[in-house]
């Protein structure tokens, strides 16, 4: 139709020639021209420029970008004349779907196929559908940080890179399981590595990596992340995003939603992996104790992830069934009123009978270790003046019920003693057991852990924990060698591993190696029964209980004030924060705001609250249009409903997150 | 006196029940026990007396009667187990009997705690399966199999063996109880019986019973050290005898019931815990506001995600330096991990704070009169402890708040810090236990006239306002008593008879219903399956016509002579045995006749009966003549209708047993 011409070879329809260039936004890519009319399709459009081609290709994906608009034709019933396009119009013929390096919450790079043509908040839902995340509303993509030229360098090259660009899934549906993973991920030997990478924890990195890397050193140093969020109602085209370029994939907004080990192992580990960097970067602060039961969780955690033991819970035997499991449940629970003459071979309970040197702390007292026979039974410790005397009265007996049971232990020196503080109605006694060697101190050790949660040594965990403890001492003897501030390099193995790759750098510099190591097998003995998803699972209720946890910064000028502050956003409430000392001003929640507003010009947020409260800011770190997306999403993400399941309202996400563009 | 006589249909039903349970635990006596040394001395200890005699007249009486029945069955067992012992000396393969036992008499002092017949007969309920499932897990495939078995693939069998060894570790667990003396809100107390199950929800549900309050979700279990004046409520969810077994023997530690308002503060009015802003009054007067909607979000999100929230609490508290009685204010700080402080020329940023206390194993307490004992700047204390210690030491943390609001926000906040989410359950249980007791009472109400009837006696037993227990017990009493007259009359033989007539209702349904509950299944019959039961119990409350039982029983005869010589309560038992357990005695008289086992079931009973026989009833005689005067004292309550109730249970007993007498 368009295109009608005299014989003298004017044009006599209105229509004009129409380039396009054919690829992604290459100025030298080759183009084709066509005669349109106003009245043309962009379908029609397309096809003329297939044919145009003429080569045989899936063009299926391909689609129009209008570069001068920033804007995808993908309206194909749609005029040129309802999209506006006149001649001067600098199309592209290209591919939606193209790919990026994404890299995850565990820091692994991963290539993959993005829709560059889709708004964000749906290319999300289809990455995280490709990786089988659940609730992809969570997550976001944020740009990568400008690397540094220097660093680049070095690193690069050796880095791995996964690739899932290949893998095609069928729309929609969720993909069935296959072999223990989702069908599109066992396709190859490659895209099932990938699987392992992204449903199992990463070992702890390197310590002096972990030194390198940045660290936020203020609160302002926090508000950097939060610029870099991409906008969930447009597509990653529409905000500059080219082919190739690297992106990464993080939990937005924290507010997981129906956390369940059984359906969401990448979930859990990415989540987990994400807390874990959080922690070790010093993204959210803790305390000493707290950073402890981190270390010890990750340290757990990585054991059971190298061993293969995934979903295996720890200290039982992989050939026990869960009957032997139920049958040792029954036991723990019946410890200690059983007459052992009736089940001896199943249930005599083990003692423990040795020369120990025992040293009991007392007021104005000189005394120092003292060897004494002693015997462990059940949950009580004896002893004695000599074995002869056995049978007798002992001069002390202590039940361990309920005691702490501290390690205090030097490898290298050789010092392998318990401390025990055993509560009595007089208050605490303390004691201390000093061992010979490693195997002994791992016997009695257990077995004080055992008793002092009420359990003995019948119980089934007990040799799991006397090998949880030897591997702990051979941990401490590789750690302890560096000594000081010069950690080993990258040596993961499950034997030496470094204390230094599990705690925050300054930690680093606060404690040894071998200080370090007796706190976190401290902290260990109190998870080390946990299977992997209970461990992961328990990691990310201990991050989401700190204060800090779940508050994303932003810099912000509040309205008739004179400097800048800090807003926290978290998943219920507004935090205003004095930026320099880093107290909580004032505290407005979600549940009292009427509404917000913001005035796109200004770049001023308005919020209104219960009682007439208003506040109003400017953005100075980030655009408003990150708080506004992060205040909406928080608002979006509490309107979910467990009957709903996972199906997504997207247009009211749409409608509260953006509205910014007025198209 | 249709309305009664049902009633009385209803009582006698339960008494059924009662007995079925009795009996069974005892016949499960008959079993040859293997050890005859293991002491059952580890059985009663109790908490707030003196010594033993003490706590024992303190009982209610019905709980003595229970302890009675407990004793009893304790005794019984005792005696068997030596005459086994002499007989067989090596038979290994019956333990389980001995340990059903103990079991049983378990779940029986359980079934004294809970009042209401219902929940006793379900508790039974509970209780009851694995018995009579083991003794045919036991008894086909006895232990023989581990040992000469071709070890090879035997790894199933093996297996099974572990599941029987475990059952039986189960139920040799011994059920300890303590009486306890708990004081109540007008300087009376009340002592109940403990067992070591027993959350301090199940006995304040106990207590619920025992005095009709309203049931609110304030009321409490309170600890009090007098000597260190700290006390705290007991949480829903701990073990009270757990908890009282850190007690030393002298202590003069005391439990208490009552009420207070700030055991669930938190969930009642959240906002002041979660969103006050450090005191500031503003809040305060904002917080007030807060609708019934917003608190429940605020709870949702506090409690129910995946990991709970602890308030954000800090400020400057004194702390009591150790040994000393000075004072030093220090900032600290609550987080889920414990308490910290700000150490000296530090910043409350988390990477400075130094860790005060952590709540693996600390129990929270607040301090009284610390202003007094301990110099402490207000009276507004609270105390870290271990729970195990009982004296002054160094151990003990003491801190102090400026205000009572203060003092309060901590005391939750690290409850909630140390209990998470159990905290909301145990809210919601008591809102709902409380929920459900306010329909009880209405329900109550309506029964409260008839108390006065005494045949509504059983009924009633509820709601009772003098706070008397149970007709659980009161039935068990009754059977016991009635068990005993039979055997008192056991000379002419006669009552007998009487005696089976609870076994006859049994036989008809035993089979339908196989082994697991008896109690439940008697009773669903009586009001439904057996249309004869309601005549007779009519009849018996009217005038009396007994004929019915005669139609069912057929078997009585043969065993009465074997029983009667027997102690009172056995005899139903070798009654109802066969019918009840129905796979079980069968091959365990097969097996043990055919092995080397004489003393099975008929045999034994004679021989130790005359000894029980004339040593039992004169205990329980004993221990009747105190009953009614003991109800006269119970506080407040002049007119003593428990008494009359149970009065004329016995009255009751009484007329049934001539009823019966006449009839055969």
């Amino acid at each position: 139709m368009a295109g009608m011409k005299t014989a003298s070879g004017d044009y006599i329809d209105s229509s004009w020639e129409l380039r396009v260039f054919v690829g992604e936004e290459d100025p030298e890519a080759e183009s084709v021209t066509l005669r349109v009319t106003g009245e043309s399709h962009i379908g029609g459009v397309l096809l003329k420029i297939v044919e145009q081609i003429n080569r045989k290709q899936d063009w299926s994906d391909h689609a129009i970008w209008w570069e001068q608009k920033r804007q995808w034709l993908l309206q194909t019933h749609w005029t040129l004349d309802k999209y506006g396009i006149l001649a001067d119009a600098r199309l592209f013929f290209g591919p939606q779907h193209r790919p990026v390096i994404l890299r995850l919450p565990n820091r692994r790079a991963l290539r993959l196929r993005a829709s560059f043509s889709q708004p964000l908040f749906q290319a999300v839902a289809a990455i995280c559908r490709l990786l089988s995340i659940r609730h992809p509303e969570e997550l976001s993509l944020l740009r990568a940080p400008e690397k540094k030229e220097k660093k680049k360098k070095e690193k690069e090259p050796e880095e791995e890179l996964y690739d899932l660009s290949k893998v095609v899934l069928a729309g929609g549906v969720a993909p069935a399981l296959f072999r223990g993973m989702p069908a599109h991920f066992s396709d190859s030997a490659q895209t099932e590595a990938c699987y392992h990478m992204l449903s199992r924890p990463q070992p702890p990195p390197d310590p002096l990596l972990l030194q390198r890397l940045p660290r936020p050193s203020s609160l302002s140093d926090k508000t950097q992340l939060h610029s870099r969020w991409l906008d969930s109602s447009r597509c990653l085209m529409q905000q500059g995003i080219k082919a190739g370029d690297a992106l990464w994939l993080r939990f937005k907004y924290y507010s997981f939603f129906d956390l369940d080990p059984k359906t969401d192992p990448v979930r859990l580990t990415q989540l987990y992996e994400q807390a874990r960097w959080d922690l070790l970067l010093e993204e959210i602060d803790c305390t000493e104790e707290e950073m402890m039961v981190f270390a010890a969780l990750q340290y757990h955690i990585n054991k059971l992830s190298q061993s293969g033991e995934v979903g295996e819970p720890a200290g039982t035997d992989p050939g026990l069934d869960d009957l032997d499991v139920a049958l040792s449940n029954l036991e723990v629970k019946l410890e200690g009123s059983a007459p052992t003459d009736v089940l001896d071979s199943l249930t005599t309970i083990p003692e423990l009978k040795d020369h120990l040197r025992i040293f009991r702390p007392r007021k104005l007292t000189l005394k120092g270790y003292r060897q004494h026979w002693v015997v462990f039974k059940e949950t009580t410790l004896s002893y004695y003046k000599s074995q002869d005397e056995a049978p007798g009265d002992p001069i002390q007996q202590l039940n361990l019920k309920g005691c702490e049971v501290v390690p205090d232990v030097n490898v290298s020196g050789q010092k392998f003693c318990i401390k025990l503080l055993v509560p009595s109605p007089e208050g605490m006694s303390e004691i201390y057991l000093r061992c010979q060697d490693e195997q002994q101190y791992a016997h009695w050790m257990a077995g004080c852990r055992l008793a002092s949660k009420g359990r003995t040594m019948a119980d089934s965990s007990y040799s799991s924990e006397v090998q949880a403890i030897l591997a702990f001492l051979s941990l401490q003897r590789t750690g302890s060698g560096g000594q000081g501030n010069h950690p080993h390099g990258p040596d993961a193995s499950a034997e030496g591993l470094n204390p230094y790759g599990l705690v925050a750098p300054r930690f680093q510099r606060k404690f040894k190696a071998k200080q370090l190591t007796p706190r976190i097998l401290e902290a260990h003995q109190n998870v080390a029964q946990l299977s992997l998803a209970e461990a992961q699972l328990r990691f990310i209720q201990a991050w989401q209980s700190l204060p800090d946890f779940g508050i994303s910064y932003v810099m912000v000028r509040f309205k008739g004030s004179r400097k800048d502050e800090i807003l926290g956003i978290a998943n219920n409430r507004l935090i205003r924060i004095d930026l320099a000392v880093g107290d909580v001003v004032k505290t407005w929640r979600f549940s009292n705001m009427r509404q917000w507003n913001v005035n796109w010009d200004i770049r001023q947020v308005a919020i209104e609250f219960d009682e007439h409260i208003n506040v109003a800011f400017s953005c100075v770190s980030a655009s408003c249009r990150i708080v506004h997306e992060y205040i909406g999403g928080y608002i979006f993400l509490s309107t979910r409903e467990r009957a709903r399941g996972e199906e997504l309202d997207e247009d009211l996400f749409l409608q509260l997150t953006g509205g910014h563009e007025a198209f | 006196m249709g309305e009664s006589s049902e009633d009385i249909d209803q009582m006698f039903s339960t008494l059924l029940g009662e007995m079925d349970l009795l009996t069974q635990s005892l016949g499960v006596d008959t079993l040859p026990p293997p050890d005859p040394n293991p002491p059952r001395a580890e059985f009663n200890y109790s908490v707030g007396f003196k010594d033993l005699n003490e706590s024992l007249n303190a009982l209610e009486d019905q709980d003595l009667d229970a302890l009675m029945a407990d004793l009893v069955a304790d005794i019984s067992e005792a005696e068997q187990r030596t005459i086994q012992a002499q007989k067989e000396s090596s038979q290994n393969q019956h333990h389980s009997a001995s340990l059903q036992a103990s079991n049983f008499s378990g779940a029986a002092s359980l079934g004294y705690g809970t009042n209401v017949a219902a929940t006793g007969i379900s508790q039974y309920e509970d209780d009851l399966p694995p018995p009579p499932a083991d003794p045919v897990l036991d008894l086909p495939l006895p232990p023989p199999p581990p040992e000469p078995l071709s070890q090879e693939e035997e790894e199933a069998q093996a297996k099974a063996d572990k599941i029987k060894l475990a059952l039986e570790k189960l139920k040799e667990a011994k059920v300890k109880k303590l009486v306890v003396k708990v004081h109540m809100n007008d300087n009376s107390t009340k002592s109940l019986m403990v067992d070591e199950r027993q959350l301090a929800r199940d006995v304040l549900d106990n207590l619920f019973e025992k005095t009709h309050c309203d049931c609110n979700v304030d009321w409490c279990l309170y600890e009090i050290y007098p000597e260190l004046q700290i006390e705290r409520f007991f949480e829903d969810h701990e073990n009270v005898v757990e908890v009282l077994s850190d007690w030393t023997r002298d202590t003069e530690n005391k439990i208490l019931f009552l009420e207070k308002e700030e055991k669930y503060a938190v969930f009642k009015n959240p906002q002041n815990f979660y969103l006050d802003n450090r005191g500031k009054k503003e809040s305060k007067e904002t917080n007030e506001k807060m609708n019934a909607k917003n608190k429940e979000s605020l709870l949702e999100e506090s409690f129910c995600g995946t990991s709970i929230i602890v308030p954000e609490l800090e400020g400057a508290l004194y702390l009591k330096e150790d040994g000393k009685k000075s004072w030093k204010r220090r900032y600290f700080l609550l987080r889920a991990s414990g308490i910290y402080y700000v150490p000296k020329g530090k910043t409350k940023t988390s990477r400075d704070l130094a860790c005060f206390i952590q709540f693996e194993n600390v129990n929270i307490y607040y301090g009284t009169q610390h202003k007094m004992k301990y110099k402490a700047p207000t009276d507004y204390c609270f105390v870290l402890k271990h729970p195990q210690i009982q004296k002054e030491s160094q151990y003990i943390k003491y801190l102090c708040c400026d205000d009572a609001r203060t003092l309060n926000q901590w005391v939750m906040g690290i409850r909630i810090a140390k209990y998470g989410k159990t905290l909301y359950d145990n809210y919601q249980r008591a809102v709902a236990k409380a929920g459900l007791a306010s329909r009880w009472t209405n329900l109550g109400t309506v029964n409260a006239a008839a108390p006065a009837q005494p045949s509504t006696g059983p009924k009633t037993g509820t709601t009772q306002p003098n706070g008397q227990i149970p007709q659980a017990t009161h039935s068990v009493s009754a059977v016991l008593q009635e068990a005993q007259r039979h055997a008192e009359t056991s000379k002419d033989k006669k009552p007998a008879l009487g005696n089976h007539h609870p076994a006859v209702p049994r036989a008809p349904h035993a089979p339908k219903s196989s082994l697991p509950p008896p109690p439940p299944v008697r009773r669903s019959s009586d009001t439904s399956g057996s249309p004869a039961m309601p005549p007779k119990a009519k009849g018996i409350g009217g005038g009396g016509l007994p004929a019915p039982p005669d139609d069912f029983l057929p078997p009585p005869p043969p065993p009465p002579p074997l029983d009667d010589p027997e102690l009172p309560p056995p005899p139903p038992d070798f009654m109802e045995p066969p019918p009840d357990f129905v796979p079980p005695p069968p091959p365990s008289y097969a097996g043990t006749a055919g092995s080397e086992l004489p003393p099975p079931p008929p045999p034994p009973p004679p021989a130790p009966a005359p000894v029980p026989d004339s040593a039992r009833p004169p205990p329980a005689v004993a221990k009747r003549p105190p009953v009614p005067p003991k109800r006269q004292e119970n506080p407040g309550h002049p007119g003593g209708a428990g008494g009359g109730e149970q009065d004329f249970m016995s009255d009751l007993m009484k007329a049934l047993q001539k009823k019966r007498g006449n009839v055969s």
